[in-house]
């Protein structure tokens, strides 16, 4: 192949990734919307809005993919099932964000606002359409930058997991191609991330920026400013080389909003600091929500009970629960190893070097790559050492998870100057300051981002624990990396045997478990957080 | 009258933009003395605070403490904050054990200084509470309290009354005039920063007056007055219009 005919069918693939990123974001935003404007003026869905939203971006939906294109494939068949099914998948990840940026947007307006609209006798409609849409524009696009971010790994993971599975594989897609080209020419695998990262960085710089300078309430913040100023510190080494310079600019002013957007994701719906203006949830009162997690277990109990009279469920429950248990182990091994780097780390960037700025523009950068997209690279250096698809399952996961966990902690910056003053003008030091003062600062935002960071990683293991080569060779099937037992391979392998059963039985399973960990972990934790800003 | 702090020739500005903020600024602090620093808002008053604290270093001129150069934060010195600066997820016994960082007090030893602090600043039995239950007024209770607890001589205040309503302020600033002239208290020399004109003429054994940016000492003025004074008074008026004329002019 040569290297323009390569280039053009990578911007090809890349182009259809990105309608397919496009198509998501303008039914998120459209839906997005109007469920948040409705959560916002109805008490009542509120109730049942909120939690359900909450629940729903924990999940680690890419995780249920194999079970959505099954089921998709088997009405819609062909490619246009393929792509709805992807498209619905990132509408599933794009969507959360931007309800809960409109539901905010609505519940600060002004009360007078709508007193006028009463006073004038609006219509419904008219209330909507003058001034709950209008309202709600500024932060709704602000939010898109998130859902853009996370969107792209949902996609890029999406199409690389079809590849594995040749029924399923779409035609064109930039991380289709890149699993593909990983495979082949590791070369040619290099020009395609540059051609990705190219269109992520015009698609920041002549979609979002422009699109938020308009729409943007703000009229102080200036994007371009903020950027070169961290550039500036970027390139103070290539500074006369005047195209370097710009360069780095655009791409540092745009990966810095999507970090940006990405930390305020974090901080947005639990850390209960100031600036975070949406209210500490209230801790449902009553019987009902204490007995809940125990309802669940008995719930669990008596139907494994019955399926248990039917054999074959039973042995499929076993196989289940003996995955969900590996890559369980997997995650948590992975995150522990995050907590490892990312705290130190985080303490340092805050507390200590002064100027974390510099440092976290670095990180944007980075960060906005999702991380399966280094499948290949990783996967050639480590699968022939011992444990190999171990140790490429747990790089995926640390790469998913890890960028979360920083941005989480680092956007919780709010109280920190008097914070850090404190700790200077009374010599705290050392142990004294991890008890006292680190940990308590930065454990809301450990936890919002610790959440998020573990659905990214169950999120990876779609691909990171079993990977084929069937889509890639077309002829039979080579198996690329697979680890011994896992969640993501058992989803991967069902849905190839068309196992429909063992995908829901799996499914349950997740649902569960997630649910009794965000209960008995989470829930926990976020109400010794909340317990200090009563 | 021996000088307890010295501010010799302090400038600052901002690195990046290169503007001056603090031009040359000198005064000595005696021991005794309540000494008040005051200047339209963002002449950097606050930032004066921080360099004599130790937490800025100055860009020319130093700062001497108890005859040695303060080259970052000094024992001897307590800091009150505008905005509290409390730790939300430390009780507010624990809060105030964060002044005692620096001491090698037994934790025993640690509790029972708090526990005094706190009857003392009237916030008996609010010690295994969290700040955020606790009123402006109790916060800055605690903030006190922590900058007190290691026994401080000189103690920095910046702002410490401008969160609170006028009411709980007023409270407040008698409760530290009253603990300053008892000789209650570890501490001598108080420096506060405010741009509340009648508070500074009401406290104030020195007026010490900065010009807006960049900012130069306008004008020192001795208040000979015994605390507590009468606002009402002539010469409280007059003083008043004197300081007003100057930070307006």
């Amino acid at each position: 192949m040569d290297l323009l005919s390569l280039i053009l069918r990578l911007i090809v693939d890349t182009s259809a990734s990105w309608l397919r990123m496009f198509i998501a974001l303008f039914f998120s935003v459209i839906i997005g919307m109007l469920v948040g404007i409705y959560a916002a003026i109805s008490d009542r869905a509120a109730k049942i809005i909120l939690p359900v939203v909450d629940v729903l971006q924990t999940l680690p939906i890419l995780a249920f993919f194999p079970f959505v294109i099954f089921v998709v494939v088997s009405v819609l068949p062909g490619s246009i099932g393929i792509n709805t099914a992807v498209i619905f998948l990132i509408i599933t990840s794009m969507l959360w964000n931007i309800i809960f940026g409109a539901y905010e947007a609505v519940r600060t307006l002004p009360k007078e606002m709508v007193e006028v609209a009463d006073l004038y006798r609006f219509s419904g409609f008219d209330k909507l359409r003058k001034i709950f849409i209008p309202a709600s524009i500024p932060r709704v696009i602000e939010q898109t930058r998130l859902s853009w971010a996370i969107g792209l790994f949902y996609l890029v993971t999406s199409e690389i997991f079809s590849v594995g599975n040749s029924k399923y594989q779409v035609t064109y897609g930039i991380g289709a191609a890149l699993v593909t080209l990983g495979a082949t020419n590791i070369y040619y695998y290099f020009i395609g991330i540059a051609v990705f990262i190219a269109f992520l960085i015009a698609t920041i710089l002549f979609f979002f920026n422009p699109l938020e300078k308009r729409f943007s309430l703000d009229e102080t913040r200036d994007v371009d400013v903020m950027g070169y100023k961290r550039a500036a510190a970027l390139v103070s080494t290539v500074r006369k080389i005047s195209y370097v310079e710009r360069a780095t600019k655009l791409l540092v002013s745009g990966s810095t909003k999507i970090g940006r957007s990405g930390a305020r994701f974090a901080m947005r719906a639990r850390a209960p600091y100031p600036g975070n203006n949406r209210p500490v949830k209230k801790e449902r009162s009553g019987r009902f929500s204490r007995y809940m997690p125990y309802a669940v277990a008995v719930a669990v109990i008596l139907i494994s009970g019955y399926f248990a009279i039917q054999s074959n469920i039973l042995q499929y429950e076993g196989e289940v629960l003996i995955a969900l248990f590996a890559t369980l182990a997997r995650v948590w091994v992975a995150y522990a190893v995050i907590l490892l780097v990312a705290l130190p780390l985080c303490v340092y960037l805050l507390f200590i070097s002064g100027n974390k700025s510099r440092y976290t523009s670095t990180f944007q950068i980075i960060a906005s790559i999702p991380a399966t997209i280094l499948m290949p690279l990783i996967v050639i250096a480590f699968k022939d050492m011992p444990f190999g698809p171990n140790i490429v399952a747990f790089l995926i996961f640390f790469l998913s998870g890890v960028w979360y966990v920083i941005f989480g902690i680092t956007s919780n910056s709010g109280v920190l100057k008097s914070i850090i003053e404190v700790k200077n003008v009374f010599g705290v030091k050392g142990k004294d300051a991890w008890k006292r003062i680190y940990i308590g600062a930065v454990l809301p935002g450990l936890i919002t981002g610790s959440i998020t960071a573990i659905a990214a990683e169950w999120n990876a293991s779609i691909v990171a624990e079993y990977f084929t080569s069937s889509g890639i060779s077309g002829t039979g099937s080579t198996v690329i990396t697979s680890v011994g037992y896992g969640m993501g391979k058992l989803l991967d392998l069902a849905l190839n045997a068309n196992n429909i059963g063992l995908l829901a039985l799996a499914i349950i399973n997740m649902i569960l478990m997630i649910y009794l960990i965000n209960f008995f972990v989470w829930k926990k934790l976020y109400k010794r957080v909340a317990d200090y800003y009563k | 009258m021996d000088s307890i702090l010295a501010v010799e020739h302090v400038s600052f500005g901002f690195e990046d933009s290169g503007i001056e903020v603090i031009e040359d600024v000198s005064f000595k602090v005696n021991e005794g003395e309540f000494v008040s620093i005051i200047g339209p808002s963002g002449c950097g008053k606050s930032t004066l605070l921080r360099i004599i604290a130790g937490l800025i270093p100055p860009k020319k001129g130093k700062v001497y403490y108890a005859g040695k150069k303060v080259g970052g934060p000094a024992h001897g010195m307590g800091f009150v904050f505008q905005d509290f600066a409390l730790m939300p997820w430390l009780t507010n016994l624990e809060n105030i054990k964060i002044g005692l960082a620096l001491t090698d007090f037994e934790e025993d030893k640690k509790n029972d200084i708090a526990i005094g602090l706190m009857n003392k600043l009237g916030l008996g039995g609010l010690g295994m509470q969290y700040p955020n239950s606790l009123s402006g007024g109790m916060k800055q209770r605690v903030g006190i309290a922590r900058a007190i607890a290691a026994a401080p001589n000189v103690l920095l205040m910046d702002e410490p009354f401008s969160a609170l309503d006028e009411l709980t302020a007023e409270n407040l600033r008698s409760d530290i005039v009253y603990m300053l002239e008892s000789q209650d208290i570890s501490v001598k020399s108080i420096i506060m920063v405010t741009h509340n004109v009648e508070e500074a003429v009401e406290l104030s054994d020195r007026v010490i007056v900065l010009s807006n940016k960049p900012s130069h000492l306008k004008r020192i003025e001795q208040i000979k007055h015994k605390r507590p004074r009468d606002r009402k008074a002539a010469w409280f008026g007059n003083m008043e219009s004197d300081i007003y004329a100057d930070l307006t002019g």
